[in-house]
């Protein structure tokens, strides 16, 4: 029996979908050079694993193997559906700024891989648990990205000023590299290695062992 | 009932499709209303901006575009006559929607079809801006197929009817970054002062390679291309190309400075 404490705070470190099972990465890297949007977007990523879990567990023992992942994904694509709409009806400017990227929610690793691996064998209420914790690690990852880019990138966090910038009369000089998306990737990079200094536990077997030295010479 | 019979495995996804449909639709449709007026809103921005009527920028409250806004005079053009049409009301129609309707939208002929549109409607609307001292812009609606979406926008003209006195456009969905430069304020500047028309009345209006030598005989038609971007820029040439050519509104121009107004 998972236990609910379990379900819910697992996924921020010890099981998280992104650092310790890197799913989820393309939306971290396009919408993290502002904290704004990597809020409104880990909102939306949190609300539809927390419903497609809901509902898959409840539909868990109707779900015919055959077309198990075909109506998995209708119900995923349905919700992610309605939360776009409703973005651009409450927030236009952000889903402006959030684009494609909310609807590739649906193409979302974490969120499948949520219905798959848990909620299609939970009860609904630690399924709910277990959307919301994912949710927040995805989050969690997302926020830190979205902080070190802006803060460094353009001095700012929200928008407002933090670091004055050279250009506006201030000292600090941004390094735009971090507003572009490859820095993410970088920034994620570190984040790994240093959860998995911490957490070695994390650490990945070699899929292979090295050759060594008299191997490789062919002897 | 088992769960893996062809039965079940119907049953289970036709009851998930038309679950989730309903939800999408009913959704979709409640909330049309509200995105619809937020796209309007949002396109009149632009409006206004190339209006000349009002400084706009993102501080501006949208109860102050939407005042510049009534003030505008909105007219449609029959294209294909030079002539506006006041037998229509402009406030309701859709001239993208027309281009479809058989009502309304005509084929372009394909050797003019270069903003690459297929069919375009009879009538547009244009916005007439008007004070004391009489015209001062016209701004007339743009749109063409960018590399990967439509751009669709406004050009606003002075009262020469050649004179460009702004370019905004409110719909793209060109690269980030790449294509999306067309957005850029100071290259949207570069626009304002250039003509469209040489002295025989010819199209001239291009965007550039690369920067335009301020000394070069076709200067006062050309803005600065954008490196690295040129599909989308000689996407925006063609666009503006077409809707100021004779299938757009070449003639409505002609006749409109020939009379001085054509009411
Ligand atoms: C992923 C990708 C996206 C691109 N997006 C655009 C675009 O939106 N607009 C554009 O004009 N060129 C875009 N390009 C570049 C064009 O393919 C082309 O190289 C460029 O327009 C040529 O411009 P230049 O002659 O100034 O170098 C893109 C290229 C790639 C690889």
């Amino acid at each position: 029996m998972i236990r609910a404490r379990d379900a819910l705070l697992n996924p921020l470190i010890d099981e998280n979908p992104v650092t310790l099972q890197v799913l989820g990465i393309c939306s971290a890297l396009a919408i993290t050079n502002s904290l704004y949007s990597a809020l409104v977007m880990s909102l939306a990523l949190t609300s539809v694993l927390a419903y497609s879990n809901v509902v898959i567990s409840m539909m868990r023992r109707h779900l015919p193997a055959s077309v198990r992942i075909i109506v998995q994904m209708t119900v995923i694509a349905s919700g992610v559906i309605i939360i776009d709409e409703l973005l651009q009806a409450f927030a236009p400017e952000t889903a402006k700024t959030l684009s494609v990227f909310v609807g590739l929610i649906i193409t979302n690793c974490i969120v499948l891989g949520r219905a798959e691996a848990f909620a299609a064998h939970n009860r609904v209420g630690i399924s709910f648990l277990d959307g919301i914790g994912n949710g927040m690690g995805y989050s969690l990852v997302l926020i830190a990205v979205a902080v070190i880019r802006e803060l460094f990138g353009a001095g700012t966090l929200m928008g407002a000023e933090i670091l004055p910038t050279v250009s506006n009369g201030g000292w600090f000089e941004p390094n735009a590299m971090l507003l572009l998306p490859p820095s993410a990737f970088f920034i994620i990079g570190f984040i790994i290695w240093g959860i998995r200094s911490w957490k070695p536990e994390q650490r990945e077997q070699p899929d292979f062992a090295p050759l060594a030295a008299d191997e490789l010479r062919g002897d | 009932m088992d769960n893996e019979s062809p039965l079940k495995a119907i049953m289970v996804v036709t009851a998930t499709a038309l679950v989730c449909s309903i939800l999408v639709t009913v959704t979709a449709v409640s909330l049309q209303p509200i995105q619809r007026a937020y796209r309007d809103l949002e396109r009149n921005r632009h409006i206004v901006g190339v209006s000349g009527l009002l400084e706009v920028t993102d501080d501006v409250p949208d109860r102050q575009i939407v005042m510049a806004f009534q003030g505008l005079d909105a007219r449609l053009v029959d294209l294909d006559r030079g002539v506006f049409d006041d037998d229509v009301n402009p406030d309701t129609f859709d001239a993208r929607k027309a281009a479809s309707d058989p009502e309304f939208g005509v084929p372009i002929p394909a050797a003019q079809d270069i903003a690459a549109l297929g069919r375009r409607s009879r009538l547009v609307t244009v916005y007439v801006v008007e004070d004391a001292d009489g015209l001062q812009r016209i701004i007339f609606p743009v749109y063409g197929k960018g590399m990967w979406s439509m751009l669709s926008g406004f050009l606003a003209l002075e009262s020469d009817l050649n004179t460009i006195a702004g370019i905004t456009f409110h719909e793209q969905g060109e690269t980030a970054g790449i294509g999306d430069r067309i957005l850029a304020p100071n290259w949207q500047a570069r626009w304002r002062g250039r003509k469209l028309y040489d002295a025989q009345d010819t199209l001239r209006f291009r965007i550039a390679k690369a920067a335009v030598d301020p000394a070069a005989p076709d200067a006062a038609f050309e803005v600065d291309g954008l490196t690295g971007a040129t599909v989308t820029a000689d996407a925006v040439t063609n666009l503006v190309r077409y809707w100021f050519g004779p299938h757009g509104f070449a003639k409505f121009l002609d006749n409109y400075s020939a009379a001085g107004d054509t009411r």
